[in-house]
């Protein structure tokens, strides 16, 4: 079955820094516009959601027709310095799956900050970590 | 469903209202705004018009503290299917608004009104308000009371309260019509129906089903009733039934529909206050009425007609009633659930509705980007309409959008923001890279984009061509890197097609293409610098350069560091220029109609210019322009005429987007993918305008620029300075500066102070007199240029020349102008570069030192030599050849020969002058010596005698240092070697001073040849063989001449030994000879002199077997002591037997020689004896008669 899966990661300042498209439905220009709105949308309430709650993985936030928004707020965002989300819309309703990719797609993000040559906040350009995540999501979602 | 939906809507009264006549737009507006001010109308001042016919079914109407509310459907709307199941939905009343002197007819305005009314049939009161009646209208009585109602002209305040009194007439007059529509309820009869009934199938089942649930509805109806009469506890009382008798007959709808009404009458009851009691109570009510509504959900008809919009409007009801901050959560929760049921809604404009209240209530919450998400939905519903207004309505739904996306129009946002932002981002790396960071806030790109495409495409649509041109604008700028060269295309074409549609000269917020950054502010040309003056000292211009040997003296006034501080002053009315650089990234030509300097202050005429673009390129191009007012200056951008559109363009936006770029936050530095170089940040400096000053312009007389000299050459140029200013210089000051600085011999400071104050137009000329300098040897160029193309002048490179620096000024105070407080006017700086340019002349192709002996006669006659001597001291002799007097012979007379190779394509004729004394006295050298004449392309010989050089003593302690130098005897410290040498470089220097070569080629090239080094060489080996006198020096005399001659001569040098005399020597006759032997030393020197005499084959004729000279007197071994700097004289007699040529040679040994003597012979050891020569002297032997 086709699943459709949108990926972003949302740097401080609400800079998307990384983005891909991971789902298995056959990709339409405008559906991935139509993602990258949505998750824009859901920024909104995730900025109030992230204070009330000290978890992480925040599932299910939102939700537009059929796609769901699970986001997972990275620990930074009391620091305020590297206040990331990795944001994912998906129709499927596999959550546990979803909290893993989420792991380790954070522990991918974390190797990249670590590099001292990337400049927190700017675009991820690594093809590595795009494989990887693109990976991740084959097997988790 | 219905837009602007809140749980009070229940309560309101619809009011129509409607232009009748025709009335312009404007005006009914205008009338309509003063009437929807009257929204409610409470119940105490009704009173007056209220008259009660018939006992108030409304009885517990609160008459002093309740108000009807009004909802005033300005336009009005077509009539609801479901008036029956809100009564609130009906058009109650009909208010006519008509302007009089536009529809005189008040009768046809009367039956317009008519007509109007008919489509309202559930309207209950009509009137028509006609403003601005005249005289003639205002005494037709014919109108009076029917429903139109005339409000004379009179001022505001007045016609408000005119109006305000009609509508607490038509209030009341509403209330009692309420009151009727209860009782004829009450009573029953009409039934009641909704949509949601099945209309079709009048089966029994459903008569009889329709007939229970009929009082039911009629409760809700009068509970309706009850809120529009504004009594709500009426209205609990009759909805608390209706609700019982609904629950019985399972009208799920109407019960619902009757909560509603119970919650509106609660609200209405509370009058506004509300607690966290009264906030549940509405939640529970309302989620019970969100239920019920869903519960009627009939499948039957679900394809015709559902309850959905219902259950949605009581949603966002709710959302809207909850709608705060502290309840978001719940807030978003409903309006989530509400977009879901987005999907079910038959009904397109159902959904936009729904869209938009849900966009509004996000928007009141705060979540920007969830009420922007839904305003695409809304835009993208409206463009799903092809029509020309609903595109319009979309592209207006997605500017309200363009803040959450940040891709907003300039024109709207606060420009001061922009302006402001990286005033300070010097402090600090971090807070720098924040503040970077939050210029690109929210930069979803592919989302911005397609919002600007949907802009673009619904203001196509609409044929709004300002808004396309201004998406498309901001598209191509800010996402072209995402664009196919295709779509760039296509978004010029956008934005070409949609400048066609403007009128010209239309200005646009947002700048498109290209991008704009200033490269850099050229300062003032050399020619117009402008020097702060200090006041008070002579030299004013000096104050600003660092006192003392440092560059950066730790004690001077902290400078501000930063460059952004950097002063610029610019002069009203000299044209200035900035450099900008153009960047088109884009796959198109891009032509720039024209670009120009935007200024706002006002005080700088700016020039346009136009330039075009090729694909992916960048060009940098000065712009300029003229202050025209003293006052500061600021540069924020360029104004530019592209695509058919005026736009202005900051530079401060593209810093900050090449900053974003190296920060790797937006996608492209549209400078370097043009390949242009990474420059520097450039600031904008302050820039003050100044008050005219004087401005010098000078240029050189007779040349294009440059000055081609010889080598050597000496040139006089004339300078030509002039004000071209429009204030009289008042102080003026020539300097030299730059390398080279000696070629100038001198400049007559004194024309330019004679000529000040310089006025405005006037000129003055400078004569400078320049002398080239030698072009060096080493220089790489200049070897190979020697052989190859040896006229050729080589290229002088850059800053060879020397610069005159001409410090002026105008007046002390500015003219007329007390606001300047007492600051002084800045000076100038003219910088004029003397671009001299060095020909290579004559070449030294040899220097070397010859020996010439010609040996002297001896005679009797001296007299006439000595005479010439003694003149040729005093006056000059110009043109005198170079004479060997046969008397004085020339026996060690030395030459300089200079080997000169002309290698120009010029004739070169060389004259060599010795300057005997250190006189300066140029004109009158000493000797002159005939003009030598070069050919080009010929090398030829330059004689320069060096016979006037013998230091008449031959000075002991000189010599002492030479020897030692020589390391013949013990050495001494290498410091006295030092100064030794240098001793003997200063008297070698003095000599070679003395002689100057002068060259001269046509007729006013002249100049000096630079021999210096080329003499010292040649020179320096023999110099003291030049220099030195011998210390023995003899001659010859014959005949009976007075001693005194002899004793009085001056003895110069060498050749002053005069002993030939003219006059006949004869054989077979004693001639009376004497050897004369002067001591050039300060010591007395014993010697033993002996003399030979050859024939001319070389023999010794005076002594051996064949002696062919008889002598009297001693002619060797004679033993003599001659005093210091004295001559000794020796007499003997020859006696010749054969005629002919005879030689007489004196040689002297000298006996105890000193130290001196022995250094000056070069001797190597001290006990070897000195042997001192004489030059021969020949004797001419005449035969007997």
């Amino acid at each position: 079955m086709a699943s459709t899966a949108c990926f972003m990661i949302v740097s401080k300042n609400d800079i998307p820094i990384y983005e891909a498209e991971v789902g298995t439905a056959p990709k339409k220009e405008d559906a991935a516009h139509q993602h990258q709105f949505i998750l824009h949308a859901a920024l909104d309430i995730v900025q109030d959601l992230a204070w009330t709650t000290s978890a992480m993985f925040l599932k299910s936030i939102d939700r537009f027709n059929d796609l769901v928004v699970s986001v997972y707020v990275t620990a930074g965002h009391i620091l305020h310095i590297i206040h990331t989300r990795l944001m994912l819309l998906h129709d499927s309703r596999n959550d546990d799956g979803i909290k893993s990719f989420f792991q380790e797609v954070h522990e991918l993000y974390i190797k990249i900050l670590l590099n001292p040559l990337y400049l927190p906040g700017s675009r991820i350009t690594s093809s590595h970590f795009d494989t990887k995540v693109r990976a991740l999501a084959r097997k988790y979602l | 469903m219905e837009p602007d939906v809140s749980i009070e809507t229940s309560c309101m009264i619809r009011v129509a209202v409607l232009p009748i006549g025709s009335i312009a737009i404007p005006l009914f507006r205008d009338y309509t705004s003063m009437l929807v001010r009257h929204y409610t109308v409470s119940l105490s001042s009704i009173s007056s018009f209220y008259t009660e016919h018939q006992k108030s079914p409304f009885a517990h109407q609160p008459w002093d503290s309740g108000s009807l509310r009004f909802k005033y459907m300005v336009g009005g709307s077509p009539a609801s299917p479901w008036e029956d199941f809100q009564s609130n939905r009906k058009i109650l009343a009909v208010i006519g608004i008509c302007h009089c002197p536009s529809s005189p007819d008040l009768h046809s305005v009367m039956d317009q009104f008519v007509t109007a009314c008919k489509s309202y049939s559930s309207s209950v009161v009509q009137r028509c308000f006609a403003f601005c009646p005249g005289d003639s209208q205002l005494e037709d009585e014919s109108f009076k009371g029917s429903n139109l109602i005339l409000f004379p002209p009179a001022d505001r305040q007045t016609q408000e309260f005119h109006l305000q009194t009609m509508m607490q007439d038509i209030a009341a007059s509403l209330l009692m019509e309420f009151e009727k529509s209860v009782l004829q309820t009450e009573s029953g009869g009409t039934i009641l129906k909704t949509p949601l009934d099945s209309q079709a199938s009048l089966s029994s089942e459903e008569v009889i089903k329709a007939k229970k649930r009929r009082l039911g509805r009629a409760q809700k109806t009068i509970g309706d009733y009850c809120l529009l009469a504004g009594s709500p506890v009426d209205a609990n009382a009759h909805y608390s039934t209706s609700m019982e008798l609904a629950r019985l007959t399972g009208d799920f709808f109407w019960f619902a529909g009757a909560m509603e009404g119970s919650v509106c009458a609660l609200l209405i009851d509370q009058m506004g206050q509300r607690d966290q009691v009264l906030d549940d109570e509405v939640k529970y009510r309302y989620n019970n009425v969100i239920l019920h509504y869903r519960k009627s959900f009939i499948q039957d008809n679900a394809q015709r007609v559902s309850p959905l919009s219902f259950e949605l409007e009581a949603t966002l009801k709710l959302a809207r009633y909850l709608c705060r901050k502290e309840l978001a959560k719940e807030v978003v929760d409903l309006l989530t659930t509400a977009a879901d049921g987005a999907k079910s809604l038959i009904d397109a404009s159902d959904r936009l509705i729904l869209y938009i209240e849900i966009a509004r209530l996000f928007g009141t919450l705060g979540y920007h980007r969830k009420a922007a998400f839904f305003s695409r939905q809304v835009a993208q519903l409206y463009l799903q309409q092809e029509n020309r207004l609903a595109a319009i309505s979309s592209m207006q739904v997605l500017a309200m959008t363009t803040q959450a996306y940040r891709v907003q129009s300039r024109a709207s946002t606060d420009h001061a923001l922009y302006q402001e932002s990286g005033q300070n981002h010097a402090d600090g790396g971090k807070a720098h890279h924040n503040w970077i960071v939050s210029l690109f806030e929210s930069q979803w790109s592919s989302i911005q984009m397609v919002v600007l495409r949907e802009i673009l495409l619904s203001a196509v649509r609409g044929g709004d061509p300002l808004t396309a041109w201004s998406a498309a604008a901001r598209l191509l700028r800010s996402y072209y890197p995402l664009i196919t060269p295709a779509g760039q295309n296509g978004l010029a074409g956008a934005l070409s097609n949609a400048s066609e549609r403007l009128p010209s000269g239309t200005r646009c917020a947002d700048p498109a293409l290209p991008f704009i950054r200033l490269h850099s502010f050229p300062l003032h040309s050399s020619q117009q610098d402008i020097v702060k003056r200090n006041h008070g000292r002579d030299d004013w211009w000096a104050g600003d350069a660092p006192s003392g040997p440092f560059i950066y003296t730790p004690f001077s006034k902290g400078e501000p560091s930063q460059s952004s501080k950097q002063e610029l002053i610019w002069v009203v009315g000299e044209a200035v220029q900035v450099f900008v650089e153009l960047a088109n990234p884009c796959g198109f030509d891009l032509k720039v109609d024209s670009i120009y300097l935007s200024v706002n202050s006002g005080n700088f005429d700016a020039f346009p210019i136009s330039v075009s673009l090729p694909p992916n390129s960048s060009k940098v191009i000065s712009l300029s322009g003229i202050p025209t007012e003293v006052g500061s200056l600021k540069i924020p951008g360029c104004i530019v005429h592209c695509f058919g559109v005026i736009t202005e363009h900051y530079f401060k936006d593209v810093d900050n987007l090449l900053v974003g770029a190296a920060q790797g936050l937006v996608l492209s530095d549209p400078f370097r993918c043009c390949g242009s170089p990474k420059l520097k940040n450039v600031t904008v400096p302050n820039i003050s305008v100044v008050a005219p000053l004087p401005l010098l312009i000078s240029r050189v007389v007779g040349s294009d620029g440059a000055i081609i000299l010889y080598e050597g050459e000496i040139r006089e140029v004339q300078i030509s300075v002039a004000n071209a200013g429009t204030v009289p210089i008042e102080q003026a000051h020539i300097s030299l500066s730059g390398k080279n600085q000696d070629s100038i011999q001198s400049i007559a400071y004194e024309t330019l102070k004679s000529s000040l104050p310089l006025k405005p137009g006037a000129e003055v000329r400078i004569p400078v007199t320049l002398k080239a300098w030698q072009l060096g040897f080493s220089d790489p160029d200049a070897a190979p240029n020697k052989n190859i193309s040896g006229s050729t002048g080589r290229q002088v490179k850059d800053g060879c020349s020397p610069l005159l620096l001409i410090h002026y000024a105008g007046p002390l105070t500015y003219s007329g102008d007390a606001s300047t407080n007492g600051s002084v006017p800045p000076g100038r700086r003219l910088v004029v570069p003397l671009n001299i340019y060095v020909l290579q002349g004559l070449s030294l192709v040899n220097a070397r030192l010859l020996s010439m002996e010609i040996p002297a006669h001896v005679g009797e006659n001296h007299s006439k030599v000595q005479v010439e001597t003694s003149s040729a001291e005093g006056s000059p002799r110009t043109d005198r050849f170079m004479k060997i007097d046969p008397y004085r012979g020339s026996w060690g007379l030395r030459f300089l020969e200079l080997e000169l190779s002309n290698i120009t394509d010029v004739v070169f004729e060389i004259g060599v002058s010795v300057n005997m004394e250190d006189s300066n006295n140029e004109e009158n050298p000493e000797y002159d010596y005939p003009k030598t004449r070069i050919d080009r392309d010929y090398t030829a010989r330059v004689l320069i005698p060096l016979e006037h050089f013998k230091l008449p003593v031959l000075d002991g302690s000189f010599l002492v240092k030479e020897s030692q130098m020589n390391g013949t005897t013990s050495r001494r410290s290498s410091f006295s070697e030092k100064s030794s040498k240098a001793e003997l470089n200063a008297s070698i220097k003095n000599l070679i001073s003395k002689i100057k070569v002068r060259w001269q080629s046509g007729r006013n090239n002249s100049g000096e040849l630079n021999i210096k080094d080329a003499i010292q060489a040649a020179l320096q080996s023999s110099m003291m063989d030049v220099l030195l006198p011998d210390p023995l020096t003899f001659g010859f005399r014959c005949g009976n001449n007075t001693l005194q001659d002899f004793a009085e001569l001056n003895l110069d040098e060498e050749s002053d030994i005069q002993g030939a005399r003219k006059g006949s020597v004869r054989t077979h006759d004693m001639t009376p000879i004497e050897v004369l032997v002067r001591n050039n030393t300060k010591e007395m020197v014993k010697v033993s002199l002996s003399i030979t005499c050859r024939d001319i084959a070389g023999e010794n004729c005076v002594e051996g077997d064949k002696a062919t000279v008889l002598w009297a007197g001693v002619l060797s071994g004679v033993t003599l002591e001659v005093p210091p700097l004295k001559e000794y004289r020796h007499l003997f007699s020859l006696y010749f037997l054969v005629p002919g040529e005879y030689t007489l040679l004196a040689a002297a040994v000298i006996d105890d020689a000193n130290e001196m003597l022995r250094a000056r012979a070069r001797a190597n050891s001290c006990d070897e004896s000195i042997f001192c020569r004489g030059p021969p002297f020949h004797i001419r032997v005449d035969g007997t008669m």
